[in-house]
């Protein structure tokens, strides 16, 4: 009996410990998660986070009197705003254009919510107010490095948006590209449902104009409840454009996994990839594209006589004279490959001067995550929340090693900053410079960036599977000198994955 | 019982995911879906059968684990010959079993292995199962021979 006590005991007790001591308090900093990472760089004052005490988080109040408040991180945005863009959230069912009905969130009532259309160098106003989401929203500026006190993530760069409120967001659009906005609170079930919307921002001295004989046609796609539509239709969407009209074809994936595009009748190019242009990029014919999650890509395509097709895995963008119909191709077996595609060109970036190396190592294993048993996703061989905090000094140049050695694909996506991509398993990107936001890292890959830490603050690095987020795949960078006065949970319930 | 029941829950993964890929089949076919990455990861229900991943996932990696663990602890106690041993067994397949699952995802072929452990599991839960229950009924009839003697 004695024996049978024992022998329960050793399976029990480590499994309790186990679970207790990952359990999470109800109100947390990210800045108390985890252990600092230098990187191999110079040690940083002002920076005591070393240590893990209850679910890898360290103890006592590391706030100190001269560190700069994130919060306060807002950017030169005087003036009156050239762009201003009023968003209403609403829970509840809707209409998809296609007449499907859904239920999740709308922004001034339809789901995607209304493009952001802006000029380069705009001062860009966003008022969002939330009418009724129940537990609270944020809109972040995926892909736009804006000031901390801007990015729009609840817990760390703002309070969640709660029922009734109103949070104003003002920024200058200082890059051309594609980009997207989309809810940092709960993010893995809003964004899925639908709090979302389309970024277009056109270089200086390019607007449209009537006669133009250009077509640009922002394609947002996202699964509603499995159904996958593009710009909230279902099947194929036609756009009418008369033969020989050569059409920018902005491409944003806005669900957890990755997409494949390609072109039936006509040949493209890559003109963009994270809304930064390629160098002279070339025609790609017989090949498919993979558009991560969260990532977007520009494609140029001339419409042929008879009409094209961008497939889009099932849907497809339509682009030709009334009437045509262009036929469907299976999908290339060949990928394209940004790592060797277009022409090199100085980037101002030199590795081996790098100020701090780190590395981003993802792998899975089975533990509790804030008590819930579960296999989990680790960083550096460790689970959440006892993750790195990268931490960098202003203007240190930085590379990331991000490894994948999970089953499972991850786009990895780095908040406030735009990411050269140096090598991928050691072969070198040769061809345009390639900068992301947003990585797609397969099984058993390893990529190598490097980024300029240009942009203090606060700033998320997690996976766009927006639920693997929730699972764990959330690490910071950090910049050394800088606080953030949000906390995770606590009176506004702010949780950002 | 309790071995029993995983044995059963055995049962019901291999229906549940049989199921599923009929839906998907079904689907795929007949009304034209596409699976790719971000249909997978889209939570939706694209078709109805879908629910027969959830449910192997969720009873493989929860349910059934928790099962065999419980099992484990209950054979400390029950004075079944050998009841600790054919526990443990069990509770090995199972873990074998769930790291099958996982890393199958990496190496397809050990996707067979999954589909052989599994049959394995359920013949060493279905024995375990026989065990308990022979032994519960030689105890009875042990315990009712004492009445008579003593009567």
């Amino acid at each position: 009996m004695i024996l049978a006590c024992l022998a329960t005991a050793v399976i029990v007790v480590p499994l309790g410990w186990l679970w207790w001591s990952s359990l999470m308090p109800d109100e947390y900093s990210v800045l108390d998660m985890g252990y600092v990472d230098l990187g191999g760089g110079p040690d940083v004052d002002a920076m005591d986070m070393a240590g893990s005490g209850h679910a890898g988080m360290s103890q006592g109040d590391h706030g100190t009197d001269h560190e700069i408040d994130t919060s306060t991180l807002v950017g030169d945005t005087r003036g009156t705003p050239d762009v201003r863009l009023d968003l209403t959230a609403r829970e509840g069912s809707f209409e998809l254009a296609s007449g499907r009905e859904v239920s999740g969130y709308t922004l001034n009532g339809s789901s995607p919510g209304p493009t952001l259309h802006a000029t380069q160098g705009d001062l860009v106003e966003v008022r969002l107010t939330n009418a009724d989401v129940a537990n609270g929203i944020t809109l972040h500026w995926h892909g736009l490095d804006v000031p901390n006190a801007m990015d729009g993530v609840a817990g760390v760069t703002q309070d969640a948006v709660r029922e009734g409120e109103t949070f104003t967001y003002r920024f200058v659009a200082d890059r051309a590209g594609t980009y997207w906005y989309h809810s940092h609170q709960v993010s893995h079930e809003q964004v899925r449902r639908g709090l979302f919307g389309g970024i277009v921002i056109r270089p200086a001295g390019t607007e449209e104009t009537v006669d133009s004989p250009t077509l640009d046609v922002p394609a947002l796609v996202h699964l509603y409840d499995g159904v996958r539509t593009v710009n909230g239709h279902e099947g194929d969407l036609r756009v009418p454009a008369r033969p020989g009209t050569v059409a920018r074809v902005r491409l944003v994936n806005t669900d957890n996994g990755p997409m494949t595009a390609w072109v039936s009748g006509a040949s493209y190019r890559v003109l963009a990839v994270d809304g930064t242009d390629l160098n002279q990029p070339g025609e790609v014919s017989g090949k498919k594209l993979v558009v991560t999650a969260g990532g977007r890509a520009d494609l140029e395509v001339v419409v042929p006589a008879n009409g094209t097709r961008v497939e889009l895995g099932g849907n497809a963008l339509v682009l030709g004279p009334a009437g045509s119909e262009p036929a469907k191709t299976e999908a290339p077996r060949t990928l394209f490959d940004p790592l060797t595609y277009g022409q090199s060109a100085p980037t101002g970036i030199d590795p081996a001067k790098a100020d701090r190396r780190f590395d981003y190592v993802i792998g899975r294993r089975p533990g509790f995550l804030d008590g819930r048993p579960g296999l989990w996703w680790t960083i550096n061989g460790h689970l959440w929340p006892d993750v790195p905090m990268y931490t960098v000094s202003r203007g240190d140049l930085v590379t990331m090693r991000i490894e994948n050695s999970s089953s499972d694909v991850h786009p990895m996506h780095l908040h406030g900053h735009h990411a050269l991509v140096l090598n991928r398993d050691g072969k070198p990107s040769t061809g345009s410079p390639w900068w992301v936001d947003s990585l797609n890292v397969l099984p058993g890959e390893t990529y190598v960036i490097a980024f300029r830490a240009n942009n203090p603050g606060v700033w998320m690095d997690h996976c766009h599977n927006l639920p693997h987020a929730a699972e764990g795949l959330v690490a910071h960078l950090m910049y050394a000198g800088y606080t953030t006065p949000f906390k995770v949970g606590g009176e506004d319930r702010n949780e950002p994955e | 019982m309790l071995a029993w029941l995983i044995a059963a829950e055995v049962m019901v993964q291999a229906a549940a995911i049989v199921y599923a890929i009929a839906g998907l089949g079904i689907w795929i076919d007949q009304d034209g879906g596409v699976l790719d990455k971000a249909t997978m990861e889209s939570e939706g229900t694209p078709f109805p059968e879908i629910v027969g991943f959830m449910i192997h996932g969720l009873n493989g990696q929860m349910i059934i684990p928790v099962l065999a663990l419980i099992l484990m602890i209950v054979s400390f106690f029950a004075k079944v010959p050998g009841g600790v041993k054919w526990a443990g067994f069990v509770l090995l397949a199972v873990v074998v079993q769930v790291l099958l699952g996982m890393f199958l995802h990496e190496v397809s072929a050990l996707g067979m292995l999954h589909g052989i452990n599994a049959l394995i599991l359920f013949g060493l839960a279905a024995m375990a199962g026989v065990r308990a229950h022979r032994f519960s009924k030689t105890e009875r009839a042990n315990a009712a021979s004492t009445e008579r003697e003593l009567v």
